[in-house]
């Protein structure tokens, strides 16, 4: 199929914050598809560089551009606490993706019969999670921003997780916040925020533990 | 239309609709049993229609309102809002679905009180429930003109200010447009007052749909078209300022 790839461009300059910069990229960035990790210490503008990024926040000065079909998960997103995360697939999601999305429910013991305000942490971002994987655009670039998808997620759904971005990183270009449990986790992509300045650093085998000696 | 999706489903599953359907279908049939209708048998029919109608009201603006409220004051605070926002959904878009969600059950409970009135209130004579057929229309289109930009408004208040904000603003709205104007357009008439009287020019005069239900008792016949037209035509302008005035509050996430 052929189809633009997602992209996202941040042009240097480009400074994000609320009234009053937060962070400033001092040289543009492209990122295409794939995962990209977005690290930072509390604070320092993560969610504010995903809120900028999915134009629900104007950046205070600079410009952006993205290419593809755009769904932003916050962290804190929750749905009613009455409806069952089965439900909630059947109300969003495409009649010929359900199927693989209950299924992979299933693999990482997600209980879609039980109601979302009775969900575990760790059971409501996979709900989220599944949600918005299987919300993606097969006919087109897709770009997710991620708000800390991991916490409270267990391993073993953390793995098969990101088995899929592996399997699909062609069409979908994911920028995931994040702050990782183990050092060896690898990071090729990598957009740090160190101090008041943002930059990419793309390394084949970077790992968490040497980009985190950079953060401050 | 996916959060027109989620918006139903999410309203299906709490369930407090089945307590809405369960008064609208049963209310009319018990109240008039503990009503003087049981002395005098020529009352059941307009105790009836007055506790079909006003049963419809009521849940309307209990639990209409309320549901509409509480719909737009989670779409902002959970972040739904800003997740449609992110994937190409106007705060227009928005609204409209939530909107729609609601007056997808309003309005079944609205078809479901004309056809009660009809058949469980209707008068035996042929050329009489031909009429009642034409007033039932008349109520259902005027109720539903005038509920519609209520719950809007509903939506878009409590997504701004908070749940009990656009409940408590809106139900206030109706009461005083079904019977408050009312009470100011008897003391206008007892004493002039321009003050009172200017205020009254901009109310919303609900109580033109509301005086169907004495119409049906007093079997005093349709609204003559020219009027019902007329009155259509101004819930129709009042839909019109309440859209634009929805849509100016509604805000599809908190700020932060």
């Amino acid at each position: 199929m052929n189809q633009v790839p997602p992209t996202i461009h941040l042009d240097s300059g480009l400074e994000i914050g609320y009234r009053d910069p937060i962070a400033r990229f001092g040289q543009s960035v492209e990122l295409t598809g794939g995962t990209h990790f977005l690290l930072a210490r509390n604070g320092r503008g993560k969610t504010t560089l995903l809120r900028t990024i999915a134009r629900t926040l104007k950046p205070v000065a600079g410009n952006l551009r993205t290419e593809g079909f755009t769904q932003y998960l916050p962290e804190d997103l929750r749905f009613d606490p009455e409806i069952t995360p089965g439900m909630l697939f059947r109300s969003l999601l495409p009649k010929d993706r359900l199927t693989q999305a209950l299924d992979l429910a299933g693999r990482i013991e997600l209980d879609v019969k039980k109601p979302y305000g009775r969900l575990s942490t760790g059971n409501r971002r996979k709900t989220n999670l599944i949600m918005a994987e299987f919300s993606v655009r097969e006919d087109r670039g897709n770009i997710l921003l991620l708000d800390e998808p991991f916490s409270g997620l267990d391993a073993f759904a953390r793995q098969i997780f990101e088995e899929i971005w592996k399997d699909s990183a062609a069409n979908v270009l994911r920028l995931v916040s994040c702050h990782p449990d183990y050092d060896s986790m690898e990071m090729p992509s990598a957009l740090l925020i160190e101090g008041k300045t943002a930059r990419h650093l793309n390394g084949g085998h970077q790992t968490w533990s040497e980009l985190k000696s950079l953060l401050n | 239309m996916r959060l027109f999706r989620l918006t139903f489903a999410t309203i299906l599953q709490r369930k407090a609709w089945v307590i809405c359907a369960f008064a609208i279908l049963v209310l009319p049939f018990v109240l008039p049993w503990i009503s003087s209708s049981t002395e005098k048998p020529i009352l059941e029919q307009p105790a009836r229609i007055l506790a079909a109608w006003n049963t419809l009201w009521i849940t309307t603006m209990v639990w209409g309102l309320f549901t509409a409220a509480r719909e737009g004051e989670s779409n902002a605070k959970t972040g739904i809002g800003e997740y449609f926002q992110t994937t190409g959904l106007s705060a227009t878009r928005q609204l409209f679905e939530i909107w729609l969600a609601v007056i997808c059950f309003i309005t079944p409970m609205a078809v479901a009180t004309a056809l009660i009135c009809q058949f469980g209130a209707g008068p035996a004579d042929p050329a009489e429930r031909s009429m009642w057929w034409v007033m039932n229309l008349q109520y259902v289109s005027l109720f539903l003109m005038v509920v519609a930009p209520l719950l809007a408004l509903a939506t878009a208040l409590a997504s701004r200010f908070g749940g009990i904000t656009g409940f408590a603003t809106t139900l206030c709205i109706t009461l005083y447009g079904l019977y408050g104007v009312g009470y100011l357009d008897n003391m206008v008439k007892i004493e002039e007052n321009a003050l009172i009287k200017s205020f009254l020019l901009f109310s919303p005069q609900y109580r033109f749909a509301g005086d169907l239900t004495q119409r049906f008792c007093l079997k005093s016949g349709p609204v003559p078209m020219d009027s019902y037209w007329t009155m259509l035509l101004y819930f129709a302008g009042i839909l019109a300022v309440f859209a634009g005035l929805s849509r100016l509050c509604f805000r599809s996430k908190t700020t932060a």
